[in-house]
């Protein structure tokens, strides 16, 4: 049949007067005000009535034709060759999040004009000739570019405001990045900026007890370490003490030098760095010192020099009379006793997060320090430790009898593992739980059935969004038909695998309407405490 | 004639007075799935077009209300249409047209300005002596009103343009409708075939049809027009002597009774015939 070219014939097209008329058109949709619906209709007029209203409200806005000011309008063309929409004229606000540039040239993509379009943001030609809605609805969608499924997601999702992309697979992050959690480290360096942690100095962080004795394996030997001596100059043997202890003593060193100089009548002798004095001790060293000299390559023997203990959980605090050499002439030392002082000093708690907290009592709980076993703190080299390692395995291996532990089924758990109950479910466990990842690189080099349509960004981001850079999606969206077969979990692998770290959701699309649905892992809880 | 368009494979309807007609002369709901031209970037309210069922658009073909229409092959002008003489004479067409429409509409602003200002021309005078009180006498002679006329712009930035939601040019072409094809692949398919009869069958009875996937089932039935009622029935289609699982029986049963509608199944008898079987929830006590 002959296209028969009647090209403003319609009785559609507004006149100038009407054009001119739309613009002082409302600019809101009238609220559906007309009440609940009813159950059933009754014939009565008041229904009928309701009825009319509505319908006529429908028809008066479908009647709307788009209409704006040439001059807020961006003028573009429909290339079907290229398959893209090229903008001849500069673009508007929309830029920000839509469209790229080749050539120089800026370009929009079939669904990101034809939703412009909707929108009446753009006059979109071809050929010189302007496309009405449903002109670029059957000449911008096909099934090769971008689906009419797929267009009524993306239109469904940018009028909800969020910004929309193709997906791009080069946003993804390789395996080996997302092994190396590239990514979180970036975010996470960003924060560091602004918050410190607590005890970021690997010196102070050393001196924990806490973070390192406890935590650091249990192999440690006893007290070899040089900076204990010059920090614990009272028994280490401290399991059960309180953190806010620890922190206080290692914080001792900085708040003396702080504190004491405003006192007129105490002069500070010990000072950081540290400086060579005789015979200037605490009285309370009661660890066993062994000469380090040799190894220390400094001119400080550290052997000889203690620092004052000046924690909270220090009974003594007797400052001895400093060395005369170390003071500056004209000024006189004298012993003084810092109780008075100490209680001054640190104050301020520390304030533990909820889950700190929690840590640290199971810690307490479950953990022990290898410092308590007499046996370990006897030992004065790694040689002796691990002499007495041996000896305790032998005996425990006695007592494992034979018939039990020397055949080839043994039992699944060993008698002196010490694990937690959760630790036991999971040794003994038959069955693994799977992740959604599992396996899922493998599945990639067969051809992949479904594919990532589209990246989605939150609306609130749009001030801060660079399409160069958009990051990482809020979600991946997959658009699939409603009588389409529920993806197996094959693909939903594959899709997941695609997708990295980030969601995919399930668009499905049902003459019009649009139904959104994951498949979301989901980890059994496990009710053993702890 | 209410004219359907085909894209792939989904029925449009593109005109704001066939919607209407549809609506209020066939009871044939729809779904609108385009942007509102008054408020584009929300969903609570969409515009054009009107995506019909295969069963809805079916309906109206039978009926012989409606035609069903392909985008034509044949394109209005060929790719190298730069020197076709049709075709400049469009362009020309338009060109000449958007002028005019601008002459117009300079015309009609500056006679609504005229108009505006003569409504006006009350305050204006009093303004103005106001003004010149205020000033004294010692300032310049008051400078003459501006004549409305020549100082008005109406500059061609400001000139309405209508971006036309339905096709321009009535090039068509018709799909028929009853055998399977590319562009309309549901005639003769049984699946189709069954929803159809059970969507005819409603429909006879007065009642208004939607799809009823929001609610797990095919249809959802309005005694109604949707827009003030609420549906009645989720009616489910099922092959007649296909087994069926009591699990599914009872989870569509379930889900009827939580959204207080009655459950449906409709199957077609040998001889065309829907058969009705309702699900009730019911407890022995």
């Amino acid at each position: 049949m002959e296209p028969e070219l009647r090209p403003r014939a319609s009785g559609h097209l507004l006149s100038p007067a009407e054009l001119l008329a739309v613009r002082t058109r409302d600019h809101k949709i009238p609220q559906r005000s007309h009440g609940q619906k009813d159950f059933m209709p009754d014939g009565s007029e008041e229904q009928q009535e309701k009825l009319c209203q509505c319908r006529d409200e429908q028809w008066q806005l479908l009647r709307e034709e788009r209409v704006e000011r040439l001059g807020s309008l961006v003028k573009a063309e429909w290339k079907p060759l290229e398959g893209i929409v090229e903008l001849k004229s500069p673009a508007g606000k929309f830029w920000h999040t839509m469209g790229y540039t080749e050539h120089g040239k800026q370009c929009l993509l079939p669904e990101e004009a034809l939703y412009l379009l909707e929108c009446g943001s753009i006059q979109l030609f071809y050929k010189d000739l302007p496309l009405s809605v449903q002109e670029a609805y059957e000449n911008l969608l096909s099934q090769m570019s971008v689906s009419l499924l797929k267009y009524q997601v993306f239109s469904h999702l940018k009028r909800l405001g969020y910004i929309v992309q193709r997906f791009r697979s080069s946003t993804i992050a390789t395996p080996y990045e997302q092994q190396l959690n590239l990514d979180s480290h970036y975010q996470n360096a960003e924060k560091k900026h602004h918050k410190r942690k607590r005890s970021s100095s690997p010196w102070l962080h050393g001196k924990k007890p806490k973070t390192s004795e406890r935590t650091q394996e249990y192999a440690q030997p006893p007290q070899k370490d040089k900076r204990h001596h010059e920090s614990s100059s009272h028994p280490v043997s401290d399991g059960g003490s309180l953190p806010e202890e620890k922190v206080k003593e290692s914080d001792s060193g900085v708040a003396v030098e702080e504190t004491i100089p405003t006192a007129s009548d105490a002069v500070q002798c010990y000072q950081s760095p540290p400086v060579c004095m005789e015979d200037h001790h605490e009285s309370s060293t009661t660890t066993s010192l062994e000469s380090q000299g040799d190894t220390c390559p400094s001119r400080w023997n550290f052997t000889t020099i203690t620092f004052p203990n000046m924690g909270a959980d220090c009974p003594q605090t007797v400052l001895l009379q400093p060395d005369k050499r170390l003071l500056p002439e004209n000024v006189t030392a004298r012993e003084v006793d810092a109780t008075r002082w100490r209680k001054r000093l640190n104050q301020k708690h520390e304030k533990l997060s909820h889950k700190e907290r929690e840590h640290l009592e199971w810690e307490r709980k479950y953990k022990s320090s290898i410092n308590e076993d007499k046996e370990v703190r006897q030992c004065s080299t790694w040689q002796e430790y691990k002499a007495l390692l041996k000896k305790k395995r032998q005996q425990r291996e006695k007592n494992c009898p034979a018939h039990f532990w020397k055949q080839t089924v043994t039992p699944l758990l060993k008698p002196d593992q010490g694990l937690s109950t959760a630790d036991v479910l999971q040794q003994i466990s038959v069955l693994q739980p799977s992740h959604i990842l599992d396996g899922a690189s493998q599945l990639q080099n067969n051809s992949i059935a479904m594919k990532i349509d589209f990246d989605v960004y939150p609306a609130d981001t749009a001030s801060s969004f660079k399409k160069n850079k958009p990051g990482k999606p809020f979600v991946r969206m997959c658009v699939r038909s409603f009588d389409e077969q529920i993806p197996t979990l094959r693909a939903v692998k594959q899709l997941a695998y695609q997708s990295g770290d980030v969601p995919v959701v399930f668009a499905l699309v049902d003459n019009g309407d649009i139904a959104f649905c994951s498949f979301k892992e989901f980890k059994l809880p496990v009710d053993v405490y702890p | 004639m209410i004219r359907i368009h085909v894209l792939e494979g989904k029925a449009f309807v593109w005109n704001c007075a066939d919607v209407q007609r549809i609506r209020e002369e066939h009871r044939i709901v729809g779904t609108l799935v385009g942007a509102l031209a008054r408020k584009p970037r929300q969903n609570v309210r969409l515009g054009l077009p009107l995506q019909l069922l295969p069963e809805e658009a079916r309906l109206l073909l039978e009926k012989d209300v409606a035609t069903l229409i392909k985008n034509p092959s044949s394109k209005p002008f060929a790719d190298d249409a730069e020197q076709d003489p049709l075709f400049l004479e469009a362009v020309a067409a338009y060109q000449e047209e958007q002028e005019e429409s601008y002459m117009e509409q300079l015309r009609l602003a500056a006679e609504q300005r005229k108009a505006l200002l003569g409504s006006l021309a009350e305050r204006i005078a009093q303004g103005r002596a106001k003004k010149q009180q205020q000033k004294g006498e010692g300032g310049e002679p008051l400078s003459k009103p501006a004549d409305p006329e020549s100082s008005f712009v109406f500059p061609r930035e400001s000139m309405m343009v209508q971006l036309p939601t339905e096709r321009t040019w009535l090039g068509q072409e018709e799909v028929d409708w009853h055998l399977p094809s590319k562009e309309w692949p549901y005639g003769g398919q049984p699946e189709h075939e069954m929803r159809y009869c059970v969507f005819q069958s409603l429909w006879e009875q007065g009642y208004y049809i939607t799809s009823g996937s929001k609610f797990g089932g095919d249809f959802l039935v309005y005694p109604g027009d949707p827009m003030r009622f609420h549906a009645h029935y989720i009616a489910l289609c099922v092959t007649r002597d296909a087994p069926l699982s009591l699990c599914d029986i009872i989870s569509v049963g379930r889900l009827g009774t939580s959204v207080k509608k009655t459950v449906l199944l409709c199957s077609v008898d040998q001889d065309g015939t829907v058969v009705y079987t309702s699900l009730q929830w019911s407890g022995m006590q």
